[in-house]
């Protein structure tokens, strides 16, 4: 009996697997979020192909030196109001989620320094959101609720070779935070609370091609970039018997990728107040293959591997603009998001479904160098049967988000 | 205007947006009919857990559970023969006892550790007595007919309830009625029996050394009149396996090798203490007893040698009713031979076994011959040995930490129950072309840390 105490003690921290974690369970493909720029935005989140002023730092910098106006000013934010609704397979139980309001912002500021070269800084969010499950959920083992952000700071330089070509160049600073719990089988009160922060760096690079007045074509590619936790604080509430075996406060780290993306987009002109555009992303997720935790203390029970195995996808955009007169612009578009999960490891950290989305937006321009522009996004995310294998859980997700955006532009 | 209508789409979006539907389980009897629901067995029918039989226990009896999910496909009221307190009664070696929990307690050596400890540690006895033997026939019949301690042909006793005040305390007549009278009573539609346990389980729980193992043809007709009574109106219904006892935390929890001599000179003093008696096993080609530094298999008694002791083996068992202050302080099982009632023997667990194999031949049997839906509970609690996980958790049949037995090694928990209630609801769904939705296993309490 002694021995088998001992046992059950050693063996209690082993059921603290970690099987689930970070993650941001988002509106779109995994945890990416493309809300950088309002024009963009109804535009069916295509941004390569323009020359939208200051916004082009995140969407494509080779297009920034193609700015008509000398100086550019964006800012501007969104509101993303997201719900997961969960059946779980074989019982008659539903879950839906209570996440808190999702505000992806963005500020962009260029210059052209001369003719030809121009400079700029953006500060943008392009990764980040929430998910807030019940805290007694069906799936509380694997995920309570969890929030990350990132913010990316990006100075740029873009280049004009000549009236038909430009090139660009920025470097990325990512900030990041995660907070996350998850209840442990203890009693009904034992939890575990991750929370974290870390920096790391990338780039963003990007060409714009303009080969007659009425046609343009933009390709960029913005590196990935692994955020390393070291050092995170985990915070474990269990009862007090077991106080002696889990220590109350432990350190973990992680690293959590955040994919490249090579996007290529093409807009034309078919009248003058008539524009079409398309675009692809090809989103480089397969990074993304497993989420592993090491614990500072009692590693050797609680560090774990969890298998994640997204695959890359290819999204594809169409939108459209029509200029109405001096003071009004109107936009619309839509977008196929296909998921990145792996449906036998797909978690409710990260409920990341195929996506349908409609955008529309339009720009109202009370004086000559002020813009208001006014987005909203709608995305479906398709009904879905997944499980998370290694945590035997399955059910059917199914998703949606409204996403109101506004954004002031100063071109001057 | 083209903007008013753009504002008025947005604002409509808005507020039409969130909130994705996803149809909801639609459940169905198929060709069950679970109006009236009866279900028969033994303590773990009934609710009995942590050592005792108790409200809660009973709340969360796999049967209730089953109960609460037939509702929602046409099922009726079920009813249980409730008892009164939390505590429960339990049947001990002592007298009348409550439950376990899990608690602090302090051993020989000064040591305090977290185990399992009695909810009521001076238990009146009169006031046991008195909630044990207090009848509630008059709000039968009942539609758990669950009672602890039974084995199958004790359904077919008159007069169970004088024997068993478990059963006496819901029968209408205890002094002559039948267990397997209850049936007419309720006159059930559906019906689920887990019996047989106990027809090798209280001679496992003696160590062999009281009761005996129900001879095979003895089990066999029992079942035959049973399942035969229950389904004589056509009822349908449900019928599990039992597990083997190797799968069972009350003989998986003590280590055969548990005696740990942890220096020389203690494993020097103990062959030099045992070289007489082996002078004289080697007269008769026995097997010797020696002791090395480490783990040891424990000292056991054997009334088959002539020198009544030996090493227990690896695969023999010893049972989670050791007193483990007798190991260690008395030298149970280095100076002390462990007595026979607490350890079960390759031959004993042999007979076990044919006969756990046997009864299982017969519920299957049984199953395939009335068409019932059949639940493989010894496959599934074998699969638990290593481990399985639900929802993120994972649970095994180990003592305590598993998270599926109570504390008395043998019942289940809440949640176990719910994993039961589960298994049943899949065969019933398969058998019956039903469509009955499972439970969320972890919404069951578990073992809880203080």
């Amino acid at each position: 009996m002694q021995t088998s105490k001992i046992n059950f003690m050693k063996k209690i921290t082993l059921l603290l697997t970690f099987v689930s974690m970070l993650t941001w369970s988002a509106f779109a493909g995994g945890y990416q979020v493309r809300l950088q720029g309002q024009k963009q935005t109804g535009f069916g989140l295509i941004g390569t192909p323009f020359s939208f002023g200051a916004s082009s730092i995140f969407y494509n910098p080779g297009a920034l030196s193609m700015m008509k106006a000398k100086t550019s000013f964006q800012i501007g934010a969104s509101g993303i109001l997201s719900n997961i609704t969960f059946q779980k397979s074989a019982t008659n139980y539903q879950a839906k989620t209570d996440n808190p309001l999702g505000t992806p912002f963005y500020f962009y500021g260029a210059t052209k320094i001369t003719d030809k070269l121009a400079v700029g800084v953006g500060v943008y969010t392009p990764f980040g959101s929430s998910a807030k499950w019940d805290n007694n959920w069906a799936g509380r083992f694997l995920i309570q609720n969890i929030s990350l952000s990132a913010i990316f700071i990006q100075p740029t330089l873009s280049y004009k070779i000549n009236d038909m070509i430009s090139i660009g160049a920025g470097f990325v600073y990512a900030m990041g935070n995660v907070e996350l719990n998850k209840a442990l089988p203890y009693n009904d009160n034992s939890s575990a609370n991750l929370v974290g922060s870390t920096s790391s760096m990338g780039y963003n690079l990007g060409v714009y091609f303009k080969p007659i007045e009425a046609l343009s074509i933009g390709v960029d590619y913005r590196s990935e970039i692994i955020m390393e936790m070291e050092g995170g604080d985990a915070i474990f509430t269990v009862p007090a018997s077991l106080s002696t075996t889990i220590s109350k406060n432990n350190k973990f780290s992680a690293s959590l990728p955040m994919p490249g993306n090579l996007d290529v987009g093409i807009s034309y002109n078919i009248t003058e107040k008539f524009m079409v555009a398309a675009e692809i992303n090809y989103v480089f997720w397969s990074v993304y293959d497993s989420l592993n935790f090491t614990f500072e203390e009692n590693g050797e029970l609680l560090n774990s591997n969890n298998p994640r195995l997204y695959e890359n996808v290819m999204i594809i955009r169409l939108g459209g603009q029509y200029i109405l007169n001096d003071k009004f612009t109107v936009r619309v578009g839509g977008y196929y998001d296909p998921s990145p999960t792996n449906e036998n490891y797909f978690t409710p950290e990260t409920v990341s479904l195929n996506t349908t989305a409609f955008t529309c937006g339009f720009t109202y321009k009370p004086m000559k160098n002020l813009c208001i522009d006014v987005s909203y996004l709608h995305t479906l995310g398709a009904e879905t049967d997944n499980s998370y294998d290694p945590g035997n859980f399955a059910g059917t997700y199914k998703t949606q988000a409204s996403i109101p955006g506004i954004g002031i532009s100063y071109n001057f | 205007m083209k903007k008013k209508y753009l504002l008025y789409i947005l604002v409509l979006a808005l507020f039409t947006a969130c909130e994705p539907k996803i149809d909801e389980f639609t459940p169905e009897k198929g060709n069950a009919d679970l109006t009236t629901y009866l279900a028969m067995g033994n303590s773990l029918t009934s609710g009995y857990a942590s050592g005792a039989l108790y409200i809660s226990g009973q709340e969360n009896s796999y049967p209730n559970i089953l109960a609460g999910q037939f509702e929602l496909a046409g099922g009726g009221t079920f009813t249980q023969p409730m008892m009164t307190t939390e505590a429960g009664v339990g049947i001990g070696s002592l007298g009348l006892s409550s439950k376990l929990v899990l608690g602090m307690s302090t051993d020989c050596l000064g040591t305090t550790s977290l185990g399992p400890v009695p909810f009521d540690p001076a238990p009146d006895q009169q006031a046991y007595s008195a909630e044990l033997f207090t009848s509630v026939a008059v709000d039968g019949p009942y539609n758990n007919i669950g009672v602890p301690g039974i084995k199958a042909f004790h359904a077919l006793v008159p007069g169970l309830g004088e024997l068993n005040p478990f059963y006496g305390r819901f029968a209408t007549d205890p002094a002559t009625d039948m267990l397997i009278g209850e049936v007419a009573k309720v006159n059930p539609t559906f019906f689920t029996l887990w019996l047989g346990n106990n027809d090798v389980l209280t001679y496992a729980l003696a160590g062999g050394v009281l009761d005996s193992i129900t001879p095979v043809p003895v089990f066999s007709g029992a079942m035959d009149a049973i399942v035969g009574t229950l389904t004589a109106n056509g009822a349908k219904g449900a019928i599990a396996n039992i597990p083997d006892i190797t799968a069972i935390p009350y003989f998986t929890t003590v280590p055969y090798n548990g005696l740990p001599v942890t220096d020389e000179a203690s494993v020097a003093a103990l062959n030099f203490g045992y070289a007489p008696l082996n002078a004289i096993i080697n007269q008769y080609n026995g097997d010797t007893l020696a002791f090395t530094l480490g783990a040891n298999p424990f000292v056991i008694a054997d009334a088959s040698l002539p020198w009544g002791m030996r090493q227990i083996k690896a695969g023999e068992l010893v049972l989670l009713s050791i007193p483990q202050d007798s190991i260690k302080c008395a030298g149970w099982g280095s100076l002390v031979p462990i007595p026979e009632q607490y350890v079960l023997k390759a031959d004993q667990i042999t007979e076990i076994e044919t006969a756990t194999m046997a009864y299982n031949d017969k519920i299957a049997e049984l199953a395939g011959t009335f068409s019932l839906a059949f639940i493989d509970m010894n496959t599934y609690l074998t699969d638990f040995e290593t481990g399985m996980v639900f929802d993120g958790a994972t649970y095994s049949t180990r003592y305590i930490l598993g998270g599926l037995f109570s504390l008395d090694g043998i019942h289940l928990n809440p949640r176990g129950n719910a994993l039961v209630a589960n298994y049943f609801i899949d065969a019933i769904n398969v058998e019956y072309n039903a469509n009955l939705p499972k439970v969320i296993i972890q919404d069951y309490d578990g073992i809880q840390f203080p």
